[in-house]
């Protein structure tokens, strides 16, 4: 196992005493008699939900659990907000989400372990992107985003994160394959995320999904960079400057070619136009106010009136009830999530791009909802993180959460390890291998 | 590995600029907290006072816990928090009055306050002085910028919550101190200044002009003088104190004052000319209007009518009065005005503390100097009643306005005595022959300030 500074025991019983203070806080609070059932059945299931998972994760053979142990941490933080936005009750809907995440995070990690396995199967993670366009295109009307299926919602949009992420990653073999166009040797793969990356973002431009479109291109740009950079295992200056240029100019088209929608949110006003187009963040920036830094108390705000206060504007609605310092308490435990990758650097050149892939996501998804809501960049109404009510989102989050810890704990096998070898080595009922320790990268 | 570093590396970078947008986000919540609590409906507002502690502004006022009139000479700039009038003190200062705090929270029983440096007793003297006519006055120290009087007429009382705001006379909820009116003859101070810059005193002197009544231009196109026999020939300082048109309009025909010259001087005091970006005041965040005209050709009866504050020549009072202070103090540089001087937070600690500040070079020091001596002499000659035994630089003017050319009356000018600085400016609009004059409410102006200042 890696060192990871804290021992498993202290980073559990950090986890618990962060749960059963939030629990304590919405206790003294915003507890009274006739809510302290719905208290209990809360914090009843917070508890069991921690002992549960913990015991769950450790029937999984990792290098590290760290990151499952501040995965959980953050489920369960956000089910404790969830279920006090505007009273005290148990979000079994988010409860259901929050499961589903955790599972997604396994099978994440269970598919993106193997580096090698993984690489092989990148056209039929090209073949579930365009399915998951043709969804987009055939089943969610006109340039919408969802699909309703009864009283269930499904974003396709948000599933096509993850897979853009995988293709972005690159091992060194894949880059080292070039072909010659014109004056230039360019590798096949880079030329197919190029292409994948334009068709997402002609779809999110037709879809009028202008929110998602940064968290793309901050994963493309990743992917690039890392591309760029690494033939002659130094930084290509030029083609750094080629890019960037490249991607300046594209931003100021983006900002000029924005349909009419889109300039009305870029250059609003508002509080001019506070009860129009700047209503949820005239109100959110109110309430975050109202909150200061240590909040109103659980289920005392008035934030859950307004549209989207889960989901959108969730941070505010955190920083109401539970207070500024609560709210960059949490995000900073989502960051330090992220930053286990620091710590327990990946083996292999396609982890570490992969990784790169799902921090950018993360980083703008979370810049996009917290600074958007906040008014510091143009309001786009993304989910933050784990934190925002939303199955896709969740499902979504799990999944890149696997990624990162699949970076962590990784599975290096020899040729005569790999699948179609596998029956001979059951039959000589040969001990399962993990983690050689060679490293390819 | 070093590929691998290099991930690590961008990684690295993205968090520290998630971070350090997060540590922006948070350093603008908390100092911005309150301007947005202020747009909280449930927000509770503290006081707006005068310079003696004479409430301005009361969020809980009602006619039984104030005089029917308390607040009937402040209603327009002062204001109050219905958001039917936005450029006013409280409007545009929600932020100082709201009774909370990022850390404490909401605090009804807060201690935000705005404590002004108005002085309504005066205020309310001269509003008075008004009488049947509408108009608007404002004097400031013309050393240390405090606006000591600000009054429009009509105006607004907050005290009956608007239930008789269709029958408000028109421009009741504006302070019309801050916007811009035809300044008539007062223009004439600006083309002296224009005149002063490019000859220097002496060499101005020495134009002299005939006036007989009306004057046929270059262009063959008549200016009139009010003064139907005419002056004969003037000096600059003779014409300045008659508000000889005629000798304006040779003088902006002249050779030696180019018009190029004009408009270069007009500029430097932040005029928008022929649609050129001008300069704006703002006095805690009440926005104010500039000066602006249109002058194309010296030899033009709409140019020379310009130079002489009519035609396309608009000013606000605010505006005239901040460019006397830069002729009183014989620096060339205004003294920027304010209303505010120092506020409370609701922990009653003193914040947004006032400072004196100065424009940039409007005009030199030698031409603030030689107008001073100009508007002196005028004082002198025709003004002396305003305040007995101190010299009073004004001019005077009167312009015509809207359709019906009815007519407007202005004072401007400065009390040249560093004792007592006080520069001022009035407008009585549509004044009628026998009706109160600008002299009349400037000499109540002056001689309320003095006995209240000391």
């Amino acid at each position: 196992m890696f060192k990871n500074g804290l021992s498993y025991v202290r980073v559990i019983v950090l986890m618990l005493l962060t749960h059963l203070s939030m629990l304590g806080i919405v206790l003294v609070r915003s507890t009274n008699a006739e809510n302290m059932s719905d208290f209990a059945v809360l914090a009843g299931t917070v508890i069991g939900v921690d002992v549960l998972c913990i015991a769950v994760t450790l029937f999984f053979r990792q290098m590290t659990y760290t990151l499952d142990f501040m995965l959980i941490c953050i489920l369960n933080l956000s089910l404790i907000f969830q279920s006090c936005f505007g009273s005290i009750h148990l979000s079994v809907k988010h409860l259901i989400t929050c499961a589903a995440a955790y599972a997604a995070c396994q099978a994440g990690f269970l598919l993106t372990r193997n580096h090698e396995w993984i690489r092989t199967k990148k056209k039929y993670i090209y073949a579930i992107i365009g399915v998951l366009i043709l969804c987009i295109l055939c089943f969610t009307g006109k340039r919408g985003l969802w699909i309703n299926i009864g009283s269930f919602s499904i974003q396709p949009s948000e599933f096509i994160k993850p897979c853009f992420v995988l293709v972005c990653a690159a091992s060194i073999v894949e880059l080292h394959k070039k072909i010659k166009i014109g004056f230039f040797y360019v590798s096949k793969d880079t030329l197919c995320v190029c292409a994948a990356a334009l068709v997402i973002f002609g779809l999110q431009w037709w879809c009028r999904d202008l929110g998602s479109l940064p968290t793309f291109a901050a994963v493309f740009g990743c992917a690039l960079v890392c591309r760029l950079c690494y033939p002659k295992a130094k930084i290509s200056r030029l083609g750094v400057g080629i890019a960037c240029t490249v991607g300046v100019l594209v931003l100021i088209l983006a900002w000029n070619l924005a349909p009419a929608y889109v300039q009305d949110r870029l250059h609003v006003d508002i509080w001019a136009d506070q009860y129009g187009d700047g209503y949820q963040q005239c109100q959110a920036l109110i309430g975050i106010a109202r909150g200061g830094w240590l909040g109103l108390g659980p289920a005392q705000g008035h934030l859950h009136k307004v549209f989207a206060y889960e989901s959108d504007i969730v941070f505010a609605t955190i920083c109401e009830e539970w207070g500024l310092l609560t709210a960059f308490l949490t995000v900073l435990v989502i960051l330090l999530m992220l930053t286990t990758v620091l710590m327990n650097p990946p083996k292999s050149y396609y982890h570490a791009t992969m990784t790169t892939g799902v921090v950018a996501v993360f980083i703008a998804q979370m810049a996009l909802n917290i600074f958007g809501s906040c008014n510091l960049i143009p309001f786009t109404g993304v989910t933050l993180p784990f934190i925002s009510m939303g199955g896709s989102s969740m499902l979504t989050c799990g999944f890149l959460v696997g990624m990162l810890k699949a970076g962590q704990s990784p599975i290096f096998r020899h040729k005569e390890d790999l699948p179609k070898k596998r029956k001979s080595a059951k039959k000589k009922s040969a001990p399962r291998k993990i983690a050689a320790r060679k490293v390819s990268a | 590995m070093k590929s691998i570093r290099r991930g690590q590396h961008l990684i690295t970078l993205m968090l520290l600029l998630f971070l350090a947008g997060m540590a922006f986000l948070i350093w603008k919540l908390q100092s911005e907290a309150s301007f947005y609590m202020s747009h909280a409906s449930t927000t509770t507002l503290g006081c707006v006072y005068d310079r003696n502690g004479d409430v301005l502004f009361d969020p809980d006022a009602t006619k039984e816990t104030y005089a029917s009139d308390h607040f009937i000479d402040v209603g327009n700039l002062i204001g109050d928090d219905s958001r039917q009038m936005t450029n006013t003190l409280v409007s545009q200062n929600m932020d100082l009055l709201a009774n909370f705090s990022f850390m404490l929270g909401e605090h009804k029983d807060g201690k935000s306050s705005i404590h002004t440096t108005l002085d309504h007793a005066v205020n309310r003297r001269v509003y008075n002085a008004f009488g049947s006519k509408n108009g608007c006055a404002v004097a400031y120290n013309y050393v240390t910028g405090e606006i000591y009087v600000c009054l429009s007429k009509p105006s607004v009382n907050v005290l009956n919550n608007y239930a008789d705001i269709d029958s408000l006379e028109s421009g009741s909820l504006l302070c019309k101190v801050f916007y811009p009116t035809v300044p008539g003859s007062t223009q004439k101070i600006s083309t002296t200044i224009a005149a002063l810059e490019t000859m220097g005193y002496d060499a101005l002197m020495e134009h002299r002009y005939d006036c007989k009544g009306s004057y046929l231009n270059v262009s063959g196109q008549r200016i009139n003088c009010h003064e139907e026999s005419g002056h004969g020939n003037q000096n600059v300082m003779e014409a300045f104190s008659a508000s000889c048109n005629p000798f304006y309009a040779q003088l902006v025909e002249s050779k030696d004052l180019p018009l190029d010259d004009i408009i270069h001087t007009y500029k430097q005091m932040g005029y928008a000319v022929n649609g050129s970006e001008g300069t704006t005041l703002n006095v805690n965040g009440i926005a104010c209007a500039g000066g602006s005209t249109t002058l194309k050709d010296a030899d033009d009866f709409d140019t020379q009518w310009g130079c002489m504050g009519q035609g396309e020549t608009v000013v606000s009072p605010l505006q005239m009065m901040v460019w006397q202070s830069a002729v009183a103090t014989g620096t060339g540089r205004a003294t920027m005005p304010y209303l505010i001087d120092h506020a409370t937070k609701v922990n009653g600690d003193v914040t947004a503390k006032a400072g004196t500040k100065r424009s940039g070079q409007l005009f030199t020091e030698t031409t603030a100097e030689a107008m001073r001596t100009i508007m002196n002499a005028n004082g002198e000659k025709r003004y002396s009643s305003l305040l007995p035994g101190t010299v009073v630089g004004v001019k005077s003017g009167t312009a015509q306005v809207g359709a019906d050319k009815h007519e407007n009356s202005l004072l401007t000018g400065y009390v040249n005595d560093v004792s007592f600085p006080v520069a001022f400016c009035i407008v009585i609009e549509d004044r009628r022959e026998g009706e109160v004059s600008t002299s009349q409410i400037a000499a109540a102006l002056l001689q309320s300030l003095k006995d209240s200042l000391e």
